[in-house]
């Protein structure tokens, strides 16, 4: 494990990461990336083998997972300090992918939050070495942005076992995950809050079956679960019966507040759009370049607001910051993906039967992802009202009816 | 370092609140607006010479405070949330200009008393287009004698008919220089318009061969300008933020008190959803105020985050001005309601200070210096 003092400071956080790196990293690897040879990079990042043996190398180090607490395979260190490793990390290529997203940022904090110490000595390290990849069993078809009405539901059996039942949806990367993180209920006789249940399942068991989602860009990166008679072991859950829903918002929490790099101001993806208009000609039109500069703006300020919410953090934006940053982020998303096939018209339109998707069509169809995932943006501008403004929560009038006697979706 | 403030940064802070809401509050400003007086002297004076606002930024080698623009923007803030205005902005770019022209005569002569209160200044640069065109003035400056004369027309001089000096910009022999004009010289007729924003009285200028006498070197004046232009973005941009967060807790508080339908017209996700857009816009323009005036004034920097602030804030103040009529009804298009009061300044500072889309112009030299194409980006003249 590297060694840390928690008072560094974040360049000090860099350089060690950094030189540890230098000792640690493939000498190949290390080379291509200080020679900016990508094809070599590349071909490593590509190497499932090699890419196993170094997750185990980075998790022992403790630089996956560097919030985490020591004991379970972290190194105690700040959300700023762990954004220094992240930057470096990222900048040598050697940091875990997308793909382990659910696992590092969201079942690591809920299961330091909530697991007894046998779940966390069973879950974490897995996590932090790369050994298990998570996905999240959430949404489902009658319910998404009032989540708690999930209806999956759950029963104990005599044994102490649970017997599951029910349909998940837009669960990301299930078709590729060992474990997922699942609420069910427990007590439909309760208002629908108080009968949810928190489990972890294993995505091998018996009767859980996963189906892939074509998307309108053509992916299927997400899915949706089956669960058909699905047994799952007492120690399966997290958290207290029908204590699932404060489980849940640990874990709803983390999504906003994952590792990315520091908080910094500098070119972003209108950058890139400009730079892209000019080598396609549309540049000269200067009502496009004026869209791109707006775009340009916009993506700054919000880097502005990271970096003031990072310095003066839990202040300025009551609790509501997040969802702000959520807002004008998928705001920007959907102003890309729409200037995209502008700045690239040609491309965007057509392209040589069985090549991949341009760019600059996938950007387009893409676009309106982040407005609905994680919350959608109107789920945000009414949290926004309702915490920072202090407007009057939005009626639910079955919020306090047994669940069992709600209207269905 | 940004967004970190001194905890005497924010004692001046608040301190200005609390001095802004007992002697010039929004009630104060709306009561002058409508007499059509530029000032309350007993403010005014609070505010010089008690407070000593106008020396903040001051050198203290010129009997300034010293302190940065981060100071200076946490003053136009508190100025913008009572939308404060007469000589208070022209003046302190006034000390801007002579401060960047580094004539210490000029700069003997003229800064005790402005620093003071006791005399005002306005700036004549916008020639008769009405924008920034710092390298193009269209006063001309004739040689006469060991000085000079200036002779043309400057639109929208804020305080024009009643600040004490004026600076004009104007095309000399060595190029665009900074002349120091009397108010009351002779072949100065000062026009005084009625205004768009209640708050800000303007001037029309005529100079008739008006004697005047350049500041700093002769040709020097486009730098000048150029920087107090900036100034002028860093600090209306605080100002912006000041009042937009003047109208979001307004506003908000209307739609939590108002009823209709049997519930607060705040519990409607139409009304809720547009605050919410306007509290976002609120907290991103604070950000990018902020930002601009942490940097260093005349630093490439500075000139990003004033043309970044000055394309964002600019845009949400008036956005939010217009939202928050919407949101108050038929109330909110009366004259009695301050909403209006709002919505002109919103207009007139975004025009002030230049339009948006010639800062996000301006950009471009700066974050994407390979794609300056000529004829692109150059501000035409």
């Amino acid at each position: 494990m590297i060694e840390l003092s928690p008072t560094a400071t974040e360049d000090e956080v860099a350089a060690a990461t950094e030189r540890w790196l230098h000792e640690n990293l493939p000498p190949s690897w290390l080379k291509a990336v200080l020679d900016d040879d990508r094809t070599v990079v590349a071909a490593h990042l590509a190497d499932a083998d090699g890419m196993r043996r170094w997750f185990a190398t980075l998790g022992d180090a403790g630089l996956a997972t560097p919030t985490w607490p020591r004991e379970y395979g972290g190194l105690d260190l700040s959300a700023e300090q762990a954004a220094a490793v992240a930057d470096v990390l990222m900048r040598y290529r050697a940091n875990r992918p997308m793909d382990d997203f659910i696992g590092l940022t969201l079942t690591g904090p809920t299961v330091l939050a909530h697991g007894t110490p046998e779940q966390k000595e069973r879950y974490l390290r897995p996590i932090a070495r790369g050994e298990e990849r998570w996905c999240q069993l959430f949404s489902e078809p009658g319910a998404g942005s009032d989540l708690a009405a999930l209806s999956t539901r759950a029963v104990r059996q005599e044994d102490g076992t649970w017997r599951v039942d029910g349909q998940k949806v837009w669960n990301s990367f299930a078709h590729i995950a060992d474990r997922g993180l699942l609420m069910a209920r427990t007590s439909p006789e309760k208002p629908k809050h108080h009968g949810i249940s928190y489990f972890l399942v294993d995505m091998r068991t018996p009767g859980l079956e996963v189906r892939p989602l074509k998307q309108m860009t053509g992916d299927a990166e997400f899915n949706e679960v089956f669960l058909t008679d699905v047994v799952l072991p007492a120690d399966a859950l997290l958290g207290e019966v029908d204590g699932g829903w404060a489980v849940a918002i640990t874990t709803l929490m983390q999504e906003r507040n994952g590792l990315s790099g520091r908080p910094a101001v500098g070119p972003g993806v209108a950058d890139d759009l400009a730079r892209r208009a000019a080598a396609a000609g549309t540049w000269a039109d200067p009502v496009l370049r004026d869209r791109l500069l707006a775009m340009l703006v916009e993506e700054r300020v919000l880097q502005m607001t990271t970096v003031r919410a990072s310095v003066a953090s839990g202040r300025a934006m009551a609790g509501a910051e997040g969802s702000i940053r959520k807002l004008v982020s998928s705001g920007l998303e959907e102003t890309a993906g729409s200037l995209a096939a502008e700045v690239e018209p040609v491309t965007a339109l057509g392209w040589p039967q069985g090549a991949p998707l341009p760019a600059a069509a996938y950007e387009f169809l893409a676009m309106k992802q982040t407005s609905i995932a994680g919350g959608t943006s109107e789920i945000q501008r009414t949290i926004i009202a309702e915490r920072l403004l202090g407007l009057p929560k939005d009626p639910d009038p079955e919020k306090d009816l047994p669940f069992s006697q709600r209207s269905r979706a | 370092m940004e967004f970190t403030w001194t905890p005497e940064q924010l004692d001046l802070r608040s301190s200005t609140r609390r001095l802004l809401e007992t002697r010039a509050p929004l009630a104060r400003t709306r009561e002058l607006a409508e007499a059509g007086q530029r000032r309350d002297e007993a403010a005014w004076s609070a505010m010089t010479q008690q407070a000593g606002l106008l020396a903040l930024g001051v050198p203290e080698e010129h009997g300034g405070a010293g302190g940065s623009r981060v100071e200076q923007s946490l003053v136009f803030e508190e100025a913008g949330r009572v939308l404060l205005g007469g000589p208070l902005l022209p003046t302190v770019l006034a000390i801007e200009a002579l401060l960047a022209a580094g004539d210490d005569a000029a700069l003997e002569e003229h800064l005790p008393g402005l620093v003071e209160g006791e005399r005002t200044a306005t700036l004549a640069v916008l020639g008769s287009t009405g924008r920034w065109r710092p390298s193009s003035p269209t006063t001309v400056a004739a040689r006469s004698g060991d000085g000079a004369v200036l002779s043309g027309t400057e639109e929208l001089v804020l305080d024009g008919a009643d600040a004490d000096l004026l600076l004009v910009l104007a095309r000399a022999e060595g190029g665009p220089t900074l002349y120091a004009v009397p108010r009351d010289a002779e072949g100065v007729t000062v026009e005084r318009l009625d205004v768009l924003d209640l708050t800000r009285p303007m001037a029309r200028l005529h100079l008739a061969a008006v004697p005047a006498r350049p500041l700093g070197l002769t040709g020097g004046g486009a730098g000048v300008v150029e920087r107090v232009h900036r100034a002028a973005a860093v600090l209306v941009a605080a100002e912006q933020v000041g009042a937009m967060d003047t109208l979001v807790a307004r506003t908000a508080e209307y739609a939590r008190t108002r009823r209709a339908f049997g519930r607060p017209i705040g519990a409607f996700q139409a009304v809720k959803h547009r605050l919410a857009d306007m509290a976002v816009q609120l907290e991103m323009s604070r950000s990018a105020a902020a930002w601009a005036a942490f940097q260093d004034p005349g630093s490439a920097d500075e000139a990003f985050g004033a043309a970044v602030a000055a394309s964002y804030c600019g845009e949400a103040f008036l956005q939010a001005a217009k939202d928050t009529i919407q949101l108050h009804g038929g109330v909110g298009f009366t004259w009695e309601h301050d909403a209006h009061l709002f919505l002109r300044r919103a207009r007139a500072a975004a025009t002030l200070t230049g339009p948006p889309s010639e800062h996000r112009a301006a950009l471009v030299p700066l974050v994407l210096p390979d794609l300056v194409a000529p004829g692109h980006t150059e501000v035409p003249s």
